[in-house]
């Protein structure tokens, strides 16, 4: 089975870094972006099996505007995309997924701080594992 | 409020418009009440004399003033109601109007009765001093003069030969007896122009003093922002490496499997411990801030049982792991309130949480939920370590946390009540405590069906 490949969009070098050992120990590859025109550009390069995607990086919703670009482009459209939120402390808004997923073009929601248990489990959910 | 308007009424900043359109309509309807007293006044008084002595002559047109005056003050309550304030220039110009109108009838009815020798000459000082009321200096000197002006003239009119002179019972004839006649004249002129003074000082002095205390209203309003924008930024700034530190523990923790030694996973517990208490603490700091922010809520009908049913079951699995029994009376129809959910949610996780927090093992924790006469009231009550009298209304004081609280676990902010006060508060809501030490609290909550507090 080839490698599958995620690529994390994320400003907090940190939490990237975090992400990436997580991830690169349950065997899957990992590149990175730390801004959303980059993240873009990467997706659309690569086709990344999975996007990572914080919500909040420069602008408070420059994560949403990446994942409505993602979901305009023919070669980016399909990919899961799990979104990192911090939301509900920003805005007052809690973001339910199954609510609000008519707006919001992603597959998950994950709440930070991050459970490396849970991100798995998510990433599992959209990538099955081919037997 | 619109954006750029400050805070409470402007007076003296801009020339004329000392008052709003508003609390010029509120006075403005008052003298218009008083007008009616003396329309009243003068139809009363015409129809005693009547009884009494004077001639059809002087009645008639005296009974004429009293229903001009009617006429005219049903005039100004139907265009009042008709027309909301919103033009202080056009309003200070009629009200003076007004004015000048009820100085008119005022001589013209002194004349019919007596003139100079009508004591009730000196009801002119209640123009000058409602004009006191409405006006700025120059003004106030304005309707004073014009009182003194249409006074005298009327007075020397009698006094010369234009004006029929109409005797006030059957007194000597003062109007024609010059000492008399310059002495009532020149204590009217007196009167009215120290009232005139006295007024507008007392006016300028109370007006300034109301700019000061605006002024520096609007000053610690804007000191608030600042704050509330500087307190956003910190917890802003302090959650993100915070929420970055613990998902780096946690993926420690998790990378270390069972490989690790008993003690490196217990410091890794500890440090999970303690970042999740900092990141609650942060949460909390921003749920406040956010409460802060009038823009903020979301205003719409919540259905308060099914919050508090989801509510008690997210709390399941930890009342069972402290042996707590719930009792829950709530109704199984929707029990809708009026206001923001998130806020709503809050309080009822907040409350929830401490039943269960300070609770005993083995204890129980009883819901209620049921309607009002104009809202709901949802209690909580719990058979934990309660609270001591003097802590009832400290517990709701940031970051206050009850010693028996503290000795009893070192989770928790300070924060969870104040937050619950503030939103109900918001909400046009409360929350009450009591509490038998030892034995357990009871919080109830109330909140109306339909939004009254702002």
């Amino acid at each position: 089975m080839p490698q599958r490949t995620i690529l994390v969009i994320d400003d907090d070098i940190d939490l990237v870094e975090i992400i990436r050992v997580t991830l690169e120990n349950e065997g899957y590859g990992v590149i990175d972006a730390q801004s959303g025109a980059r993240g873009l550009e990467l997706a659309r390069e690569m086709t990344p099996d999975l996007i990572i995607l914080d919500v909040m990086m420069g602008q408070v919703d420059e994560g949403f505007q990446v994942a409505y670009e993602l979901r305009k482009g023919d070669s980016t459209r399909d990919i899961p995309i799990i979104m990192l939120t911090a939301v509900a402390d920003q805005t007052g808004f809690a973001f339910d997924p199954g609510k609000d997923s008519d707006f919001l073009p992603v597959n998950e929601f994950v709440e930070k701080p991050i459970s490396p248990r849970q991100l798995i489990d998510k990433i599992r959910k959209h990538l099955p594992t081919e037997v | 409020m619109a954006p750029g308007v400050p805070q409470g009424e402007r007076i003296a900043a801009v020339s004329a418009q000392f008052v709003s359109a508003a609390s010029l309509r509120v006075r403005s309807d008052w003298f218009n009440k008083l007008r009616w007293g003396a329309a009243l006044g003068v139809l009363v008084g015409s129809a005693a004399a009547g009884l009494f002595s004077a001639s059809a002559p002087l009645i008639v047109p005296l009974v004429a003033i009293g229903v001009l005056l009617l006429l005219l003050n049903a005039g100004y309550v139907i265009r009042n109601r008709r027309i909301r304030p919103r033009d202080i220039v056009a309003e200070l110009r009629l009200v003076k109007m007004q004015m000048v109108a009820d100085l008119v009838l005022l001589t013209a009815v002194l004349h019919f009765t007596g003139g100079v020798e009508n004591p009730f000459q000196f009801i002119y000082i209640v123009h000058v001093i409602i004009a006191s009321l409405l006006f700025k200096g120059r003004e106030i000197f304005q309707i004073a003069w014009l009182a003194i002006g249409l006074f005298t003239l009327m007075v020397l009119g009698e006094h010369l030969g234009p004006l029929h002179h109409h005797h006030l019972l059957s007194a000597s004839d003062l109007t024609h007896e010059l000492p008399y006649m310059l002495m009532s004249l020149g204590s009217v002129w007196l009167v009215l122009l120290t009232s005139a003074y006295i007024g507008a000082s007392i006016m300028h002095h109370n007006r300034s003093i109301k700019d000061e205390l605006v002024d520096r209203q609007g000053g610690l309003v804007e000191a608030g922002k600042a704050q509330l924008d500087f307190f956003r930024f910190v917890t802003h700034e302090v959650k993100s490496p915070i929420v970055t530190a613990q998902s780096a523990v946690e993926a420690a923790r998790e990378l270390l499997e069972e490989g690790a030694e008993p003690v490196v996973r217990d410091m890794l517990d500890r440090a999970v411990r303690r970042l999740t208490q900092a990141l609650g603490i942060v949460r909390d700091l921003a749920d406040l801030t956010q409460g802060r922010m009038a823009a903020a809520p979301h205003w719409t009908d919540v259905d308060l049982a099914l919050i508090v049913a989801r509510t008690l079951e997210q709390q399941q699995e930890s009342m069972a792991a402290r042996g707590l029994t719930l009792e829950a009376d709530l109704p199984t129809a929707p029990l809708t309130v009026y206001g923001d959910e998130g806020m709503i949610e809050k309080v009822v996780v907040n409350l929830l949480n401490n039943a269960v927090r300070y609770n005993r093992d083995g204890g129980s924790v009883s819901v209620t939920l049921v309607p009002t006469g104009d809202g709901v009231r949802f209690a909580v009550a719990d058979t934990g370590i309660g609270i001591a009298g003097d802590d009832l209304e400290r517990i709701f004081d940031e970051f206050y946390r009850a010693p028996e609280a503290r000795e009893m676990t070192n989770v928790g902010t300070g924060l969870g009540l104040p937050i619950v006060r503030r939103f109900l508060q918001q909400m046009g809501g409360a929350v009450e405590v009591t509490s038998t030490p030892g034995q357990g609290s009871l919080f109830t909550v109330t909140l109306p069906k339909k939004h009254g507090a702002r």
